[in-house]
């Protein structure tokens, strides 16, 4: 018999005997998956939108003179070495009028008697587009306000900040249920593998009497351990997509909801999750084996 | 002039007489750095001066020796608690000696690695008193399990299992759980396991212990072949019927002492 012809079936014997316990551990660890990924895909959405929302962020820097161009160097130099950014658009006011009068669109002859010396020059800075850049917009806003010259820095505040620690929670939450995934896993793996090791303690000390080498005892429980991470994990990433399927054909939609257009994991991040919740069970069954078996 | 037993001389691997010279211990240093060739030559099982107590002071070896040929089947008879299973745990590593040398195919036991202890045990067959099978496999899982260790292919442990249950009548029985059959079924089940592999020890615990006669005969047949394919068998029995009138070496064990 092949070696793991026989590894293959004396997995499938072990299954068998504990078939009740099995079945618990692999609800376990496809919960433990789902809930994990749930949290994560929602930060990754999170993420998604805080992208698509910072495509049209700005801070708006108003001043109380126009930046003569050969300033203007020295202004982005300054605003650079406090943190990189996408873009920087210094607007005169003949510029910031124009764009008044072309936002009234029809009612701009309000504006035919007035100039463009009622309007303030700016700077507009677009940040980078991620979520350190964007959690960091308070302090950016506050270096930008001691600009030489500077009014008032505008974006919307109160908006960034609470997704800012909206952001925070998820990531917290994440982390958590990371380390539940880990825990439970671990536990309920080697928890079934101590059990499959106390059931078969009579057959273990018969076959240390018949000289059975460790692998010969040890590789059928590690190939359990491995199985219940396969099929768990699989399940888990499954169960979340069908329930992604499901959300996304009724969250996603044109206008404010457009921001939570939902994306799902790329295969390959799925595929790590998968992995990591497999080694993870492999490494329970492993500690479990060592820890309670004689062989 | 040594003790006579069943025809064949009883052969004390040492010199056991109180205050000799412990020349044998210096003999097994030098043996030790013999050829795997001289190996070969040398008794399969050798047990020199050993003791065993169970705690607190239960001695139930003293001073033991015996010496066993590869290929040589002896009886060790005595009445219970003589030290019969003592001794054939020793020789299988199931235990330890407190004092004294066993050696098994050339190698001292006692300093035998983990995995050597294991491929030690995979040359040993053993048929214990108390059957050790699991009630819950079929016989021939149980069977089956010596070649299993040794990943035997699948056609070969089903030929070998299925022949050794029909030289003892066990083989219409073979689908059953081995807890449902009777003490001399299961005793059976205990020898077919340490026959199955035809390995190059065998030691069988009061193998006839549960059988009747005409069982017994098939085991001793059973045996009686092995032993002719070159197994060393090592036969703990207080049934005086299985070695009366045999050509094989009969040694006899009381209070742990073997006696002339």
């Amino acid at each position: 018999m092949s070696r793991l012809k026989y590894h293959i079936k004396q997995t499938w014997r072990n299954l068998g005997q504990s078939w009740g316990t099995q079945i618990m551990t692999l609800f376990t660890v496809s919960l433990s998956v789902l809930i994990f990924s749930f949290f994560l895909l929602i930060y990754v959405n999170i993420l998604a939108a805080g992208d698509r929302f910072s495509d049209e962020l700005r801070l708006v820097v108003y001043l109380d003179h126009e930046v003569v161009p050969e300033m203007q160097p020295q202004i982005r130099k300054k605003i650079m070495d406090f943190s990189e950014v996408e873009n920087i658009v210094f607007v005169s006011r003949k510029e910031a009028f124009e764009r008044f009068r072309k936002q009234l669109g029809k009612n701009s002859d309000v504006l035919d008697d007035l100039g463009p010396e009622i309007m303030p020059p700016s700077i507009e800075v677009s940040p980078l587009r991620d979520l350190e850049h964007l959690s960091q917009l308070k302090e950016f806003s506050d270096y930008l306000a001691t600009l030489p010259g500077a009014l008032k820095v505008q974006y919307g505040q109160n908006w960034v900040e609470r997704f800012g620690h909206f952001t925070e929670l998820v990531r917290m939450t994440v982390i958590m249920s990371g380390v539940l995934l880990v825990m439970a896993t671990g536990f309920m793996v080697s928890y079934t593998i101590r059990l499959t090791v106390v059931a078969k303690d009579a057959e273990l000390e018969i076959l240390r009497l018949l000289g059975a080498s460790s692998s010969y005892v040890q590789t059928p429980l590690l190939i359990e351990g491995l199985m219940q991470g396969i099929i768990g994990s699989t399940l888990g990433m499954a169960l979340l997509y069908a329930l992604y399927t499901w959300a996304a054909g009724r969250l996603s939609g044109p206008g404010f909801l457009r921001l939570f257009d939902l994306t799902f994991f790329s295969p390959l991040t799925a595929c790590a999750i998968i992995l990591v919740s497999i080694a993870m069970c492999t490494g329970g069954s492993l500690i479990a084996i060592r820890k309670y078996m004689r062989i | 002039m040594p003790a006579v037993h069943g025809g064949r001389p009883f052969r004390p691997a040492a010199d056991v007489r109180p205050g000799a010279p412990d020349t044998d211990f210096d003999n097994k240093v030098r043996l030790h750095f013999m050829s795997e060739q001289n190996r070969e030559n040398r008794p399969f099982v050798d047990v020199v001066k050993v003791t065993k107590v169970y705690s607190p002071d239960i001695v139930a070896l003293q001073d033991v020796s015996l010496s066993v040929d590869r290929g040589e089947m002896i009886f060790l008879t005595g009445m219970s608690g003589a030290g019969k299973s003592t001794l054939l745990k020793l020789i299988s590593c199931m235990e330890r000696p407190n004092k004294g040398l066993i050696e098994v195919a050339g190698r001292d036991t006692a300093k035998l690695k983990k995995g050597e202890i294991q491929e030690l045990r995979q040359q040993i067959g053993m048929a214990y008193q108390d059957f050790k099978i699991l009630p819950r496999h079929t016989v021939f899982q149980n069977v089956a399990m010596p070649m299993e260790v040794l990943y035997r292919p699948g056609r070969e442990i089903k030929e070998r299992v299925n022949e050794v249950l029909e030289a003892l009548r066990m083989d219409h029985k073979k689908n059953l759980p081995a807890g449902k059959l009777s003490r001399g079924e299961q005793q059976r089940v205990a020898i077919a396991r340490a026959a199955v592999n035809r390995p190059a020890l065998i030691l069988a615990d009061e193998p006839t212990g549960n059988l009747d006669s005409e069982i017994s005969t098939l085991v001793m047949k059973l045996f009686t072949e092995l032993n002719e394919g070159g197994s060393t068998i090592i036969i703990a029995t207080h049934d005086s019927s299985i070695y009366e009138g045999t050509s094989h070496r009969v040694v006899r064990l009381e209070h742990g002492m073997f006696t002339a």
